[in-house]
């Protein structure tokens, strides 16, 4: 008999995602195929964006490292004319830097201030973005980035990632590591440690964890892969301007972080996959859809603090109380 | 003797940490009682459920006959329950005066309010000195006076004081213990918590000693006073 | 430079500015009570000149009435803010602050909806003409808030030194939990506070709503800035608030006019980076947060 353990469960229950992502592109149509990738790359912003959370700082400024990364990516490939081995590590590297930048003044503040501040460089960035048409092409943005591929028409190894299929699958390669690496995180003593953090801010200093140091290294590799979901986004799309990275977009990444919650490594998984999927079910209400998800932020902010995780638990805790209850009367 | 306040049998909780078990106290109209005993014995926590800011999870308060657990704290206040709290807790970007108005936040009616601004300023004359001073700007025991004379400005029957002379000189000690004295003499009943055991009971005509979370001894104050466990424990003789 | 332009650019700072401090004054009135930080406070600021709007370009109602209809009409928006959001996520700042954030897209899309989101709606403005200040243009319009602002904020500052509630909203900003033992309802203060907040913000854009295009996503810009106001000032101080409102609007308005708005705005950003960095709890700030 197969031994019922935690982790052979979620082996077998990543097998079967893993699998399904695998076969997905001859089960559904291109279109289908395009909004897949999509997720696939925002799967990468969410679980980058926990890593963050998980130290107590929640940041305003995620969709700009995004954006960093895409436009870094912009720049490198177009202007420089890099092929993607270049330009996509670089592309991180760079995201990862300005994080760096970012994080040495907001390491000051704590909270609230935290927050905001964050949002005040982000919107810095994308000033610069828009003020500056060498390179970045002001509000027009960079147009015709340079196609994904691998070798060149002919040859044997030739790979066009402009066929979305291809790209899925480019794509899908880059979430599984993101999101390995950011596992290995999170069980690590480093992870835990950036946890404490979170806990008792003073009792991990008392403990020797340099708090302000951990708190730019979390940025830092929140930042980097934050770049390389804005990579694949810039390679996809193909082009990118300041308006692809406003505020909105932030606010569907806190919805899908709130939604799942940031606590456990699946929250943010199951918050971006749940609200994918209502967000598709949903195209028909049209202009007043940003009113419900408004409606879904107040509603799991006040009703379900926590996130969708923390609902088996409190499912259980109701039946315990209303068992005792029976079991009193 | 009429039973001003009663806790029966009261428990609460810091989530699952019990902070308080089982406490039950009378205050019998115009006595100073006090709650003695050593840090995180339960004394402030008691004096928080009373005047509703902690809930206890089991038992009652009554006060004047009637229970008081579903009043929000705001209304304790309004039945004439005040409140002096730990630290003193002045609002120290306000005057003096503002302190002493928000006081009488409940009583603001002009006429009464002269009449309690009297009271206070013959307790406290040396806040009458410094109406228009920022509370942040004065001494420690200044602050205790404004804190003592603000929860008067409320006219409370019962006055609980959590800790009113910590970190004062000895004079200014003896002083806050005159005043306490004099308040209780003006008719008002008190509860008094301190660390500072031997002035405890030497104001106070009844005396709870609490040891974590739980009333361990209780009597008169004399009769705690000669006590020799209390001695040894919590008035440093031996 | 001549002295038209030096006279220009200081009477448009001081416009700007009183205009920043109408809406970050609001900010911080808020966020000292019990630490409600509303994302939707630039959602307010638009509601403000939809009101007048309505009232105004569509009903008749003198410009004058329509603005100080602005004042409980959002003040009221605000209030449901913190009967709905704030009071039940007390004690988590970023819970509150997220939330709102969700009530922005409701407005913004209640907005669009009522009166249409892509049609900018420009309000002709009721006091046309200008007056000439040694060679400058003033338009009277803009002229008009210098004074509605040191009024608006004259009177609070009244209301909170000089009135009974008031002093007790300070209390509470002070110390909430000594403010309850004193008999002051919390939520009551809590209320008032986002009163007073949405009033502010709900003025600030009845007055602006001639000026500049009214559209359903016009506050974000004006909350960005507000933020960074609070942050320079202190989070909960309005004298700080106040303060760094007038000089974000200096900053603003002449790097405006030597180079353009988007550089006046990343300057803008880079002050309040400075501050941070310099003194984290703000130009008036007590408390680090």
């Amino acid at each position: 008999m197969l031994k019922f353990n935690l982790s052979n469960h979620l082996l077998v229950g990543s097998l079967v995602v893993i699998v399904f992502f695998v076969v997905a592109p001859n089960l559904v149509s291109a279109y289908r195929l395009e909004l897949l990738t999509i997720f696939l790359i925002n799967v990468i912003l969410a679980q980058s964006y926990r890593l963050m959370a998980t130290t107590g700082d929640w940041t305003l400024c995620h969709y700009i490292l995004m954006g960093v990364g895409a436009y870094a990516t912009g720049v490198l490939a177009k202007m420089a004319g890099l092929p993607f081995y270049v330009v996509m590590p670089m592309a991180c590297v760079v995201t990862a830097f300005v994080s760096l930048l970012f994080a040495i003044p907001l390491s000051r503040t704590l909270g609230f201030a935290f927050f905001i501040a964050s949002f005040a460089l982000g919107e810095f960035v994308r000033h610069v973005w828009l003020k500056f048409h060498y390179p970045f092409g002001g509000a027009r943005g960079i147009n015709g980035i340079p196609k994904l591929e691998i070798g060149q028409g002919g040859e044997w190894y030739f790979i066009d990632f402009w066929d979305s299929q291809n790209f899925y699958y480019f794509t899908l390669i880059f979430t599984i590591l993101a999101l390995m690496i950011l596992f290995r995180i999170d069980r690590s003593r480093l992870g835990n440690a950036w946890k404490s953090i979170y806990s008792d801010r003073e009792l991990s200093e008392s403990i020797g964890i340099d708090v302000a140091k951990s708190r730019i290294m979390v940025f830092c590799v929140s930042g980097f892969l934050a770049g390389l979901a804005g990579s694949l986004l810039a390679y996809q799309i193909g082009s990118i301007d300041p308006h692809n990275f406003e505020m909105v977009e932030m606010v569907y990444l806190i919805i899908w972080c709130v939604v799942g919650g940031v606590k456990t490594f699946w929250g943010p998984l199951i918050g971006v996959l749940s609200m994918s999927v209502v967000f598709e079910l949903t195209r028909p209400l049209a202009e007043w859809r940003p009113a419900l998800f408004g409606l879904i932020l107040i509603l799991f902010l006040v009703l379900l603090p926590g996130g969708l995780e923390t609902l088996p638990a409190r499912i259980r805790a109701m039946l315990n109380k209303t068992s005792k209850q029976r079991e009193a009367g | 003797m009429t039973v001003l306040l009663e806790l029966k049998n009261t428990s609460v909780f810091y989530g699952k940490v019990r902070a308080t078990s089982s406490v039950s106290i009378s205050v019998p109209e115009g006595q100073i009682i006090t709650l003695i005993g050593s840090n995180g014995a339960g004394k402030s926590t008691t004096l928080r459920m009373i005047s509703g800011l902690e809930r206890p999870q089991e038992g009652d308060v009554l006060f004047e006959g009637q229970s008081i657990l579903s009043l929000p704290p705001e209304k304790i206040t309004g039945i004439g329950i005040a409140h002096v709290p730990e630290g003193r807790r002045v609002f120290s970007q306000m005057t003096v005066m503002e302190n002493l108005e928000m006081g009488a936040y409940l009583r603001s009616e002009s006429k009464e309010m002269a009449r309690n601004l009297d009271l206070v300023f013959s307790h406290f004359p040396r806040l009458k000195e410094r109406v228009g001073q920022y509370a942040g700007t004065m001494s420690g025991g200044e602050q205790q006076m404004l804190a003592m004379g603000r929860a008067l400005m409320s006219n409370p029957k019962l006055i609980l004081m959590d800790e009113p002379t910590l970190g004062l000189s000895p004079i200014m000690c003896q002083e806050i213990a005159g005043i306490i004295k004099e308040i209780n003499g003006n008719g008002r009943t008190i509860v008094l918590v301190e660390q500072n055991a031997r002035l405890a009971l030497a104001l106070a005509h009844y005396g709870y000693v609490l040891d974590t979370g739980e009333v361990v001894i209780e009597g008169a104050a004399d009769k705690l006073r000669e006590n020799g466990d209390i001695q040894k424990t919590y008035l440093g003789l031996d | 430079m001549g002295v038209d332009t030096i006279v220009q650019t200081f009477t448009n700072a001081l416009v700007l500015g009183s205009i920043y401090a109408m809406v970050a004054v609001g900010l911080a009135i808020a966020f000292g009570v019990m630490q409600m930080a509303n994302f939707a406070h630039g959602e307010l600021f638009m509601a403000g000149s939809y009101v007048v709007f309505t009232l105004y370009t569509l009903v008749g109602i003198p410009f004058l009435i329509a603005v100080i209809l602005a004042f409980p009409i959002v003040a009221a928006i605000g209030m449901v803010f913190e009967r709905l959001i704030f009071r039940p996520t007390r004690g988590n700042v970023l819970a509150g602050f997220m939330a709102t954030a969700g009530a922005g897209f409701i407005l913004q899309v209640l907005v669009g909806q009522q009166w249409g989101v892509g049609l900018m709606r420009s309000i002709q403005t009721p006091y046309p003409g200008s007056t000439e200040i040694l060679g400058a243009a003033i338009s009277y319009q803009r002229l008009l808030i210098f004074p509605a602002t040191v009024v608006m904020v004259s009177g609070l500052w009244y209301f909170l030194t000089r009135v009974k509630h008031g002093k007790a909203l300070r209390a509470c900003a002070q110390d909430p939990e000594a403010a309850v033992l004193q008999g002051i309802s919390l939520n009551k203060m809590t209320s008032l506070a986002m009163l007073l907040s949405g009033g502010f913000a709900g003025v600030g854009g009845a007055l602006m709503a001639p000026i500049i295009p009214v559209t359903p996503y016009m506050g974000h810009t004006f909350a960005v800035t507000a933020f960074i106001i609070v942050i320079v000032g202190g989070m909960a101080s309005i004298e700080g608030a106040v303060i760094a409102a007038f000089i974000l609007g200096f900053i603003h308005t002449i790097v405006t006019t030597m180079y353009d708005s988007v550089t006046a705005t990343m300057v803008g950003v880079f002050f309040m980076a400075l501050v941070l960095i310099v003194k984290p709890t703000g130009l008036m700030g007590r408390v680090k947060v």
